[in-house]
């Protein structure tokens, strides 16, 4: 059985652990019934040359009560002065169906261009909002309605990551991990983290304890998993994957895994990876209960609600916040076992691509 | 040397007996015969009945695309006389209804992978399905469609590997966005020599790219280019078709 082909690897997991991860649970169960509804509202709005991509936690299965639906018209076909009426009627519909709107960065609720995504990887033309939507297309995103846009993007991206590393390609490093895509994922957590302070400065503090507490959990997560999602090249893809690299530096089969593994949710993802590479049960019950506990909190929209007009001088007496810190404490405290105390492998890879 | 010929669709809309001259003209030993209108499909096997066709060494008929349902046994009864003749019938598998009509045309049928348009057919899990229904059928493998699909011609290595047992012709054009058939760019001759020495050297290859009668000599030229012999492959060619040969062993 390949990685990806582990039925439901978070109730394997739980099952494992003997553990009841109902938040988790609940808002996939919650995804899926909103996945159903936005399928229906924006029936008709999509075709082969756009997808309706939605990001955030509905991308990660991860739907709580007062969830907002980032999404974007993903255009990646012939121009068409059509494309913004789609992506306004995507908005109605949105709004007549309830849903929140995404927030005011302007990042989501209108058309991205495939071309930017795939050909402004670095350098000046590359900004904040494009790295954006091309990071996040590659670790939280899914289709809603037809996927054919959204998947060849995908390909293309994944491609230009892996064929124009050279390194991976033809490096001497005895590791094969696509250090490139490694080092985008990287910058943008390291972006996101930056802005989360020139928020602070810009917004006078709104929505300072909401943003604060996804920083230290779904933000880093993604970023976690996205750095999992490269190493696995190195540590769970298949032995002909690794062999035609180093023997033809074909990174085609290498691609492939890639694909089908960036399909699983963040949490799917590192469920795989700890039933994989057999990480401590403790790690694991560390990892996923912290995050449970964070879900269970978003999921109450007086404690979301709490989070959101909490200002940074009055964290001291936020009983909420101070639930916040402990759970991502232990999360962090999972982060590091995993990443650097449970697994010899792993351990190395994170010393070797991740510190320098 | 590959086989290399034209779709009288692709020269002439509409009319195979325009097209099958203008191939004879340019002295090619391929040619695909087009109905892909219901229409046009009872002439077509009403005047080749009649028509020399030895001067050819591979001819095959491309099948209408859509037709009314209802008469899809009087259009498989039709296709019968192609297949008599032995000649190759091209279909689209969204166009098939009835999967077990068509059956009867065993290794004669050539199902063609699809373009982004379509939900069937595009890709190597997809066909899969179709060649379930069809167990002895062979693949008309469209580099244009599998391109448009995958630009990244991974889909394409995947569709080789996997059917290459299967494999009895090839549509060769540019397929833009807007999934018509373009003359052969610079970037498909790339695409499709990255991948060429996956195909063997006896699958004809049918051109479907739009292109005027004086312009026929160049684009078998370009296609020669896109599908370069496995001797004649540059450096880069060649190791490129190496790893994306045994990538999927």
């Amino acid at each position: 059985m390949t990685p990806t082909e582990i039925v439901d690897p978070v109730a394997v997991l739980e099952r494992r652990t003997r553990q009841k991860w109902t938040a988790i649970g609940r808002t996939a169960v919650a995804t899926n019934t909103i996945t159903k509804r936005l399928n229906e509202l924006l029936a008709g709005l999509s075709t082969a040359d756009t997808s309706i991509v939605v990001f955030g936690s509905l991308a990660r299965k991860e739907w709580t009560s007062k969830s907002d639906v980032d999404w974007t018209l993903l255009v990646d076909g012939q121009a068409d002065p059509q494309h913004l009426q789609v992506a306004q009627e995507i908005g109605n519909q949105l709004a007549k169906g309830k849903f929140q709107e995404p927030g005011a960065s302007g990042i989501f609720g209108n058309m991205t261009f495939s071309h930017d995504l795939v050909q402004k990887i670095g350098g000046r033309d590359d900004t904040n909002e494009n790295t954006t939507r091309r990071v996040l297309l590659l670790q939280e995103s899914t289709a809603i309605g037809k996927p054919d846009a959204q998947e060849r993007v995908l390909r293309l991206l994944i491609s230009r990551y892996l064929k124009d590393d050279r390194g991976l390609r033809f490096g001497t490093v005895p590791y094969k991990v696509p250090r490139f895509l490694l080092n985008d994922i990287v910058r943008y957590w390291r972006t996101i983290t930056v802005d989360f302070v020139d928020k602070q400065r810009d917004q006078a503090g709104h929505g300072w304890g909401l943003r604060n507490a996804k920083l230290r959990m779904s933000r880093k997560l993604i970023f976690a998993t996205g750095m999992l999602s490269c190493f696995s090249c190195e540590l769970l893809c298949s032995s002909e994957a690794r062999t035609e690299l180093i023997k033809h530096n074909s990174t085609v089969a290498m691609e492939e895994h890639l694909r089908s593994f960036i399909k699983l949710t963040p949490l799917e993802i590192l469920a795989t990876v700890l039933l994989e590479l057999k990480i401590r049960k403790k790690t694991a019950d560390k990892l996923f209960s912290a995050y449970n506990a964070f879900l269970a909190m978003l999921d109450v929209p007086k404690n979301r609600k709490h989070l959101k007009a909490l200002h940074p001088d009055d964290v001291p007496s936020s009983a909420i916040f101070a639930e916040v810190r402990k759970f991502s404490r232990e999360f962090q405290a999972g982060l590091t076992d995993l990443f650097f105390n449970d697994h010899e492998k792993l351990r190395e890879l994170t010393i070797f691509y991740g510190v320098f | 040397m590959r086989l290399v010929g034209f779709s009288t669709g692709a020269l002439a809309y509409s009319d195979f007996q325009l097209g099958l001259k203008i191939i004879n003209e340019n002295h090619l030993k391929a040619v695909e015969l087009s109905a892909l209108r219901e229409n046009e499909l009872f002439p077509l096997v009403a005047t080749v009945a009649g028509l020399n066709m030895k001067e050819f060494t591979y001819v095959s008929v491309h099948a209408p695309s859509k037709y009314d349902p209802a008469r899809e046994n009087d259009l498989v009864k039709l296709l019968q006389k192609v297949a008599e003749r032995k000649w190759p019938i091209v279909i689209h598998p969204d166009a098939i209804r009835d999967f077990s009509a068509w059956k009867s045309f065993k290794g004669l049928l050539l199902v063609e992978n699809m373009d982004k348009r379509n939900l069937i057919g595009r890709t190597a899990g997809e066909l899969a399905e179709v060649f379930k229904k069809l167990p002895e059928a062979k693949l008309c493998f469209d580099l244009g469609h599998c391109r448009q699909v995958d630009p990244t011609m991974n889909e394409s290595c995947l569709i080789l590997q996997q059917f290459a047992g299967r494999l009895g012709q090839l549509h060769v054009s540019e397929v833009n966005s807007r999934s018509t058939h373009d003359p052969l760019s610079g970037a498909s001759i790339d695409a499709y020599a990255r991948i060429a020495s996956m195909i063997p050297e006896d699958i004809p290859v049918i051109l479907e790219s739009t292109v005027r009668p004086n312009e026929v000599h160049s684009e078998v030229h370009r296609a020669r280019l896109a599908l370069p012999l496995s001797s004649a492959a540059n450096g880069t060619s060649k190791r490129d078709a190496k790893y994306y040969q045994n990538a999927f062993v």
